[in-house]
């Protein structure tokens, strides 16, 4: 396999796609006899190294599906003609250099840690899926090869830190969006192996429990042991794996299913009611405000990366999709029902984040697949718009309460600096501490770097 | 076998030349744009893909990727940028040695020394007025690496050479310009300077690449084994496969594993044969058969079972991209349908292949030509026939020339306008509407238009003559004749390696269906004896399977020898391999006796929708679209159908499977059900050593060994009457979640 990047001199060439060599894995395996097993995901040996100082990042990626009307909430136009600037007004933040929308008071308590990139684009179709993919992925899925979620990659690159998955989606992944496209909220072509650990339940429930995690009601603890004790007498003589690594990755998934079930931490993790009311409702008794709290739980638990998906689909659910008509959420929807939830949520979330001191080591990313049009329709809503749309970021290095680049006077257009989704991503990786310019072993052999060529993190939003 | 140690350069026409005349001056009078400066820029890698080759250049200064447009970079170099880069007075002054020598600052670092002959020889090139391509000069026509094969141990170091040939006869050493990569770093390493670190054991390449041109030689480094000769004279040996893999294993001093015993083979040769498990009377009457010739009628029974065309069909349709993500529900049936009847009445490969290309006509009665409906574009259907039936990805070409084979954007584009002309009336393609009925039809005239030129490139199969333009006949016909002629160096060893890694697990070129010129065979003559094999026999895939079967290569066990441990791709044992997602399911069904429903397809979006023609117990390998829902299916990795790659499958263990078989409700749904195995087997109260025994032979196909025996027969013992069905779900649960059921192995 080929390394495409230049080689400086005395560099070895790196072999892409074949991960560590055999006799590096032969020693992991020996780990995974005592049940301390970290299977092939851990690339950071021979790709990618993590930068110092970073190697407890974490982030918190929130996909605020439905595309947010950037010039009712984050990029406000109050000079504007009023069939642009919309019915809210904006108010003064802890952050000099932005205001917000009236719609979001908590968000302005706590400006001072989060930024805004208000010139974020795409060229993808104006389609809620094609958003989907090429923001979270980075790149628009062509020749039917399907790029890596970010959070794959992750979890490609940096491995496992506990028995918990190291990529979870909050709380299931991504539905209907009205078009026939991947939503990209996989491992591509990265394989299975990196698919994200997706919850599948609601975490606001009073009876949430993760599935698959925990065994059905007739398998009492006892007979969980039973199982794992019959199972090994049948692998006992199992000489012919010996030599297998693919069985000795089943074995050692085994073994990781059965420490991540029986394990009080990983479960405690998952286990909501351990936090104290006043802190499950300051986040807020919905399904995003308990996403943002469980999000924490699992980032604080070890996970790497967690993708908390704000809506599921666009239709019959009330979202940020305003586009004013049935079956869509109008904007007065917005105001009442989606922004006091996002605004509590959010605003928790960070400052619990900061009160901890996991901030610094978390990023957490605001994203959406589009922004919505300057003008106002005729239904009082506002349709997709990806030419210009903002998304945030806070902590895992970035310095809080700035703005990068800026959208012209109605909102419509970058006027200054703008954003591409290679650079959002490029933006992610840099605060893991990944090099954005690592390859990964793309289909049929071909080396697929992070991000395309040129392409760098917003290097404005770190110190 | 000949001693190919160390052998110096093959005899080739220049070559001889060469030796008849000597060697010419390593330069000519002025130093040449395409032979001197532009390998030198590619050497210090100016041009790749990460700096000046990228799409955009680099600050303001492109180069064509790996220097594939001589032309263009001499316009860059020369003419661009106002003449700035080159200062014909004062060379030293020049952007193109300022720059890569940091006399300025430089992104990209140091790439040229001051005091180095490359330095001096871009510098002549400015002074001497940056001489242009000429037409009258010499033009590369190929290059050797040598020597082409070397055995050594790790610690050793080897030279390699790459000797360039011109057109003019007149050959030149170009090693220092080459770029040098290995294709298997555990076995060698090598240096920009070309030379080869032996590090490990094994049979690896080493690839080199200097102006476009890409050649391979073969590093060889045997492992520390105390093998003699014996070992190989007495193994057991039935047909060519074993001569040829016992030759390979003698050479890298790999003993060969004995051969697996006979419930192991049985499960095996169902399992890869025709996907499933044997059932307990199967098993227990190959056992007590003592005559001879009977593995031989068992290979005989399994390529002539039903379920033989499921199986095979299958795994055709994920190479040929049966889905319902793309086709309506009657096409898909269609398509499907068709790919069935040519298994079942095992029509040859190659005529199978070359209904496909040239098919015409309703997608409805003539299936086939839902292969145009899938893609419909003129460069995707050749990227499809490209990797589909000859296991070559020229999907690289379409932008600039593949930096990995020897495709060049012309050549892609000469082939892709061989599919130009392809029409069709009816269904335009909308998923979630319309009919798919679609009449497929070709036109006498139309062109595909290469975006780098603006015109059509004549039609040519790779590497052949092109078509005449004007000719109103189709195309694909000329196209078929080519693709499936025996001296199409990739056809048949594609079909042969997608039938051999069936087998094995594992290809003689991995990935499977990944033909690089650049990524050689574990076994070239092997490979190159089964091809020869299955031409003779008229590409009756069965023949080839026969003789795979019965080999003793393929009836090894996979328990290691300290003698083979180390075997990673040489086949001294069978490689255990996780059963493929469909046939898994399927033999739970089989075990636990209880079927599954399938009663809905899911869209790329998510969105489903209900489908009709499944009944009740349905096995998966009777599944005609990979769109089918199935949480278990889509779990297990299985092929999507998205794109044409084996790498769609996955065989990965993963921990969300895991936790799917021990939690989820397959396994646990299914074991506890009223009208199961488990019900079933405990209304005839048997005892404990029968509900032992059936469960092995259920699961595992072979009988419990005494010290799996007496532990499950105490625990069934000891359990109180409320308890015994729980004990022996459990015990199920435990065959079923071991590697012995879920590998094929």
């Amino acid at each position: 396999m080929f390394e495409f990047r230049v080689r400086r001199p005395g560099e070895r060439a790196l072999l892409c796609g074949a991960g560590p060599s055999r006799r590096d894995f032969l020693q992991i395996g020996a780990l995974s006899a005592v049940g301390l097993s970290l299977p092939q995901y851990v690339r950071a040996a021979t790709e990618g190294k993590v930068r110092p100082g970073c190697e407890k990042r974490s982030c918190i990626m929130i996909f605020n599906l439905g595309g947010p009307s950037n010039m009712d909430l984050w990029d406000m136009k109050p000079d504007a003609p009023a069939e642009i600037r919309g019915p809210f007004k904006p108010i003064r933040t802890k952050s000099d250099a932005f205001e917000v929308s009236e719609l979001l008071p908590r968000h302005a308590a706590v400006a001072d840690k989060f930024s805004l990139v208000r010139t974020c684009h795409h060229d993808g179709a104006a389609v809620h899926d094609a958003g989907w993919q090429i923001m979270q992925t980075g790149r628009r899925f062509t020749g039917g090869i399907q790029t890596p979620h970010a959070g794959s990659v992750a979890s490609y690159l940096l491995g496992r830190r506990t028995d918990l998955p190291s990529f979870v989606v909050l709380p299931q992944l991504m539905g209907r969006g009205g078009g026939n496209l991947p939503n990209g909220q996989a491992g591509g072509f990265l394989g299975k192996a990196h698919d994200p650990f997706a919850l599948m339940a609601d975490p606001s429930q009073p009876d949430f429990r993760v599935p698959d995690l925990l065994p059905p009601d007739q398998i009492s603890v006892a007979r969980l042991d039973r199982r794992r004790k019959m199972r090994e007498i049948v692998e006992g003589a199992a000489r012919q794996f010996e030599a297998s690594e693919d069985a000795r990755l089943l074995d050692d998934n085994f073994h990781a299913a059965y420490r991540l079930i029986t394990s009080p931490q990983a479960r405690e993790a998952f286990e909501l009611s351990r936090e104290p009311q006043a802190v499950r409702e300051r986040y807020g008794m919905n399904r995003f405000g308990q996403c943002c709290l469980l999000a924490r739980r699992l980032v604080e638990h070890g996970v790497r990366f967690v993708t908390i998906n704000t809506f599921l689909t666009v239709f019959d659910e009330i979202t940020w999709d305003i586009h004013g008509s049935k079956p869509f959420t109008s904007i007065e929807g917005m105001k009442t029902v989606v922004c006091p939830m996002y605004d509590q949520g959010y605003s928790a979330l960070i400052e619990d984040l900061h009160e901890r001191g996991l901030l610094d080591d978390t990023l957490v990313t605001g994203l959406a697949e589009f922004g919505r049009t300057p003008k106002v329709n005729p239904a009082g809503g506002r349709d997709h718009w990806p030419q210009c749309f903002t998304c945030s970021f806070a902590g895992g290095g970035v310095q809080g309460g700035r703005v990068v680049g800026a959208s012209d006077t109605i909102g419509g257009f970058p006027a200054e600096r703008p954003v591409k989704p290679g650079e959002i991503v490029a933006t992610i990786f840099h605060a893991l501490g990944l090099d954005h310019e690592t390859h990964l072993p793309g289909p049929a052999g071909r080396p697929f770097a992070l991000t395309d060529f040129g392409t760098e993190p917003i290097r404005e939003l770190f110190a | 076998m000949s001693d190919r140690t160390h052998r110096a350069l093959r005899p080739s026409v220049w070559g001889v030349i060469a030796v008849a005349v000597a060697v010419l001056p390593v330069r000519a009078a002025d130093p040449s744009f395409e032979l001197d400066v532009l390998p030198i820029l590619s050497k210090a890698g100016c041009n790749g893909g990460g700096c000046h080759g990228a799409i955009a250049g680099k600050g303001g200064f492109r180069l064509s990727l790996f220097g594939y447009d001589p032309p263009s970079d001499y316009r860059s170099i020369a003419r661009d940028a106002r003449g700035r880069r080159v200062d014909l007075a004062d060379p030293g002054t020049s952007l193109l040695l300022t720059k890569p020598t940091m006399a300025l600052a430089h992104k990209g670092g140091k790439r040229l020394d001051v005091d180095g002959d490359d330095y001096r020889t871009l510098a002549a090139w400015i002074g001497a007025g940056c001489p242009g391509p000429r037409a009258d000069e010499r033009k590369l026509v190929g290059i050797e690496l040598g020597p082409a094969e070397s055995v050594a141990a790790p610690g050793q170091t080897v030279m390699l050479t790459v000797t360039a040939g011109f057109s003019d006869g007149s050959t030149r050493d170009v090693t220092r310009w080459a770029r040098f990569t290995s294709a298997d770093e555990t076995v060698a390493t090598v240096d920009p300077a070309g030379h080869v670190g032996f590090v490990g054991h094994g049979a690896g390449a080493v690839t080199a690449w200097y102006s476009s041109r890409i050649a391979v030689a073969r590093v060889i480094a045997p492992f520390p084994h105390a093998v003699s000769p014996a070992d190989y004279a007495s193994a057991p040996r039935a047909n060519l496969i074993d001569d040829l893999n016992l030759a390979q294993l003698q050479q890298l001093h790999l003993k060969p594993s004995p051969p697996c015993d006979e419930p192991t083979f049985l499960r095996r040769a169902f399992l890869d044969t025709i996907g499933r498990l044997p059932n307990p009377e199967e098993v227990r009457g190959y056992l007590a058969d003592r005559s001879p010739g009977k593995k031989e009628r068992l290979v005989d029974l399994l390529l002539a079972r039903p379920e033989f065309i499921d199986y095979w069909a299958y795994k055709w349709s994920d190479v040929l991209l049966v889905t319902g993500s793309k086709l309506r529900p009657e096409a898909v049936n269609a398509y499907a349908g068709w790919i069935r009847d040519r298994v079942a009445e095992n029509t040859p490969w190659d005529r199978f292949v070359r209904e496909i290309v040239t098919a015409r006509g309703s997608s409805i009665e003539h299936g086939a030509t839902n292969f145009y409906a899938v893609h419909q574009d003129p460069e995707t259907v050749a990227e499809n026939v490209a990797q589909a039936f000859l296991s070559l990805s020229i999907n690289c070409a379409k932008c600039h020339n593949h930096p990995l084979e020897k495709w060049t954007n012309d050549q892609y584009y000469a082939f892709a306008n061989l599919f130009s002309r392809v029409r069709a009336k009816g269904w335009g393609g909308a998923v979630v509407a319309g009919d798919g009925k679609r009449t497929l039809f070709v036109e006498t005239k139309g062109e595909l238009l290469q975006p780098k030129t603006g015109k059509a490139q004549p039609p040519a199969p790779l590497d052949a003559p092109p078509l005449p333009m004007d000719e109103p006949a189709d195309r694909r016909t000329a196209l078929a004749r080519w693709l499936t002629a025996p001296d199409n160096p990739s056809f048949t060893r594609a079909i042969v390696n997608r039938v051999w890694a069936n087998f094995f697990g594992l290809g003689l070129v991995e990935p499977v269906d990944d033909l690089r010129s650049t990524n050689p065979a574990s076994n070239e003559p092997l490979l190159a004896a089964l091809a020869a094999f299955t031409i003779e026999r008229g590409y009756d895939l069965k023949a080839l399977m026969r003789l795979i079967l019965l080999s003793e290569t393929y009836a090894r066990s996979s328990a290691p020898l300290p003698e083979n441990i180390d075997d990673r791709r040489w086949f001294a044992r069978a490689y255990p391999k996780r059963l493929m997602a469909e046939v898994l399911a399927d033999a739970i069904a089989d075990v636990t006796g209880v079927g599954d429903r399938y009663t809905e397809v899911v869209l790329d979006d998510g969105s489903t929708q209900p489908v009709q023609g499944y009944e009740e117990g349905t096995r998966a390998l009777e599944l005609r679209d990979s769109t089918v829902k199935s949480y278990f299916l889509r779990t297990f990795g299985r092929n999507t159908r998205a794109i044409t790659c084996e790498c769609e499958r996955s065989s990965q263990p993963s921990l969300v499977q895991v936790l799917h078989l021990s939690n989820g409700s397959t396994l646990n749904d299914k074991l506890a059900s009223k009208e199961g195995r488990v019900t079933q087997i405990l209304a005839t109260e048997p005892p404990a050593e029968r509900l032992v025994e059936d469960a092995w032979l259920l699961a595992l196909s072979r009988k419990p060994t005494d010290s799996e025996r007496k532990p499950f027969e105490e625990m069934l013992a000891q359990a109180l009457p409320e308890e015994k069905r729980a004990v022996v779900e459990d015990m199920y649960w435990s065959l079923l979640t071991s590697r012995e059921f879920l590998f094929r192995h």
